[in-house]
């Protein structure tokens, strides 16, 4: 298996020629083996990003590989499961997975693909026409993972999604993931469903990479904290993301470079706390963080 | 639960001869397309067959005809057959039901066959498997041309069997439009020609409705294009004469006029017919002209009338190729 999952640099993409940039001067590199989720709001190049990993859509600029080659070398070894979930509506739940059976000639896993939708309780016969959209959803999961992907890009897999469905599907997803040694690639604008199922996190603002890095690694390189709004000042050697005065509190999300002062009370900030932080300020210096080394890069 | 347990899990053992892979999966999903076609082949051919049936009969209810006593088949007993009014006019329709397949061809490849598949997001699901866009328009293309191609030329032999003799009074002269696209391989080019332009429509609009609309639009100027412009398809004969000839019935006449002691020709009427500015004077007139088609430029007519609808197949098929070439990575 190949160590890197999608690498990209200086990747940009706009459609048409004097069209919005919806990816610019992308630089990023997804280590295989982790399950990674695209964060960022609406129109931030999530969608884009993925379509250009799965060979869907050419880059204007840069260049990305996928599984250490070109996106469409990388066609049978990685699964796409577009926002919409494009399904055949006339076709039955067999005989969509008979399709995924005959458009993946030798190296489609029937077992892992008719598991999936019988787990959600789907009749075979039924037409997709006839499902609801968690249902839908659970076809086109079954179509992806019967592939036996390496790689596996799910495009707002749960947007529409009731939290009972999500729920259900998200487990399906990871526990075949895991069984597999899968990479998946996930986005969303909802960072509560992805809090606990990804280890890798890259948050996209308005085109660029904003954050990129092991989880666990992004979160202990940002402290939370409260203090005296006076005491501004004394910040300045560390990076301050975001700050917010209210009254004579202070509240800071920053990147320290060094111990900090006691007047502060510090935190370890959430998920949560961290991506909006960063949406909210939008100058705030990226950080990309590599699984060995780490370098900070200025915005 | 249970329901999936009906399927067999383990892979069943396939012929080789059974379509598998992308002819699978487009034969699949165009079904009742298939069906459609399927049932109007066989009515067709049901066709075709009664009208060889009753072709002697029809032939007989044209015949010449006599009181009692003359020897030939009483006249009053030959008008109350209707065998040729019918075989007339059940051919007359198949042959234009036959002349006209490229328009609903055309309308479904941009519809149903591209355009819905861009629109709906369905193509990206067949790229995202292990198949290249390029392969999946291949295919998307190949498998139809091959059913068209032998359904159509299966449609023309028979017609052309149905015919018999060609008797101009029962199955129409051979330059009428639709016996004369419908005797030939014009009748195969032109509906390959309405598939490819459908594709095309299908990935230049990447929307299903409009494309069914403007690959039928694109297929109804080829055909009205070809049928203005084919008596200038091949050189025509001229004959000349010092009185207006008749032309037998079976010239196909594109042109007729009088020849001035100038040599030149001129379509304009003799002054003392038709007295007006442009009339030309008795004196003028030095004999008559025709140019027109004989019997015998069936053929070359025929054959390009079916290389131009054949060249538009493939440069718009090509026209498809690059388009998707240059969309995709």
């Amino acid at each position: 298996m190949t160590e890197t999952a999608i690498e990209a640099a200086a990747l940009g993409k706009r459609f048409g020629r004097r069209g919005k940039w919806a990816l610019r001067d992308c630089a990023l590199k997804l280590p295989a083996g982790h399950v990674c989720a695209v964060v960022g709001p609406n129109g931030a190049g999530k969608s884009t990003l993925l379509a250009v990993a799965a060979g869907l859509l050419k880059p204007t600029e840069g260049a990305l590989t996928v599984l250490g080659t070109h996106p469409t070398e990388a066609r049978p070894r990685l699964a796409y499961v577009a926002q919409d979930k494009p399904l055949h509506p006339q076709l039955t739940v067999a005989a969509t997975l008979r399709l995924g059976r005959e458009l993946n000639p030798g190296h489609w896993d029937a077992t892992v693909a008719e598991r999936v939708v019988r787990q959600g309780d789907l009749d075979p016969k039924a037409r997709v026409r006839s499902l609801s959209g968690g249902q839908r959803t659970r076809v086109a999961l079954a179509l992806a993972l019967g592939k036996r992907p390496e790689l596996l890009l799910l495009d707002e897999p749960m947007a529409d999604l009731d939290p009972l469905a999500r729920h259900e599907l998200m487990g399906t997803l990871l526990a075949e993931a895991a069984e597999n040694g899968t990479t998946v690639v996930m986005s969303s604008h909802v960072v509560a469903e992805l809090e606990g199922s990804c280890d890798f996190l890259l948050l996209l603002g308005a085109g660029r990479v904003r954050l990129a890095g092991p989880l666990e690694d992004l979160l202990a390189a940002h402290t939370l904290i409260t203090g005296p709004a006076g005491a501004l000042t004394g910040l300045a050697p560390h990076t301050v993301v975001e700050s917010r005065t209210t009254g004579r509190q202070l509240t800071a999300l920053l990147r320290p470079a060094g111990p900090l002062d006691d007047v502060w009370q510090t935190a370890a900030p959430s998920l949560e706390e961290l991506v909006l932080a960063h949406l909210r300020s939008p100058e705030a210096p990226a950080l990309l963080l590599d699984a060995t080394a780490t370098k900070e890069a200025a915005a | 639960m249970t329901a999936l347990a009906a399927v067999p899990t383990a892979p069943r053992r396939r012929s080789r001869l059974a379509p598998h892979g992308l002819t699978w999966s487009v034969l699949r999903l165009h079904r009742t397309a298939l069906y459609i076609c399927g049932g109007a082949f066989v009515a067709f051919v049901a066709t075709m067959i009664w009208m060889y049936a009753i072709g002697d009969d029809a032939r007989a209810s044209i015949g010449a005809c006599g009181s009692p006593g003359s020897g030939l088949p009483s006249c009053l007993e030959i008008t109350e057959r209707t065998a040729d009014d019918t075989y007339r006019y059940v051919l007359s329709l198949a042959t234009t039901v036959l002349a006209y397949t490229m328009f609903p061809v055309a309308a479904w490849a941009g519809g149903a066959l591209i355009g819905r598949e861009l629109e709906s997001g369905t193509a990206r699901l067949a790229w995202t498997q292990s198949v290249t866009p390029l392969r999946w328009l291949a295919a998307k293309l190949a498998v139809p041309a091959l059913l068209l191609t032998a359904g159509a030329t299966a449609a023309v032999l028979l017609n052309i069997w149905a015919r018999r003799d060609d008797n101009p009074n029962l199955t129409g002269d051979w330059y009428h439009p639709d016996d004369f696209v419908t005797t030939g391989p014009a009748a195969v080019t032109y509906v390959l020609a309405g598939l490819a332009l459908g594709a095309l429509a299908g990935l230049v609009t990447r929307r299903a409705l409009p494309a069914a609309g403007l690959g039928f639009a694109a297929t109804l100027a080829l055909y009205n294009i070809l049928e203005r412009y084919r008596e200038d398809l091949w050189p025509t004969v001229s004959r000349t004469g010092d009185t207006p000839s008749e032309l037998p019935r079976s010239a196909l006449q594109v042109e007729h006029g009088m020849v001035l002691t100038s040599g030149e020709r001129v379509t304009a009427s003799r002054c003392s017919v038709m007295p007006d500015s442009t009339c030309v004077n008795d004196a003028d007139v030095a004999g008559y002209y025709s140019t027109f088609h004989p019997q015998s430029h069936f053929w070359p007519l025929h054959l390009v009338s079916a290389g131009i609808a054949l060249a538009v197949a493939v440069l718009a098929t090509a026209a498809a190729f690059w388009l998707l070439r240059r969309r995709t990575p």
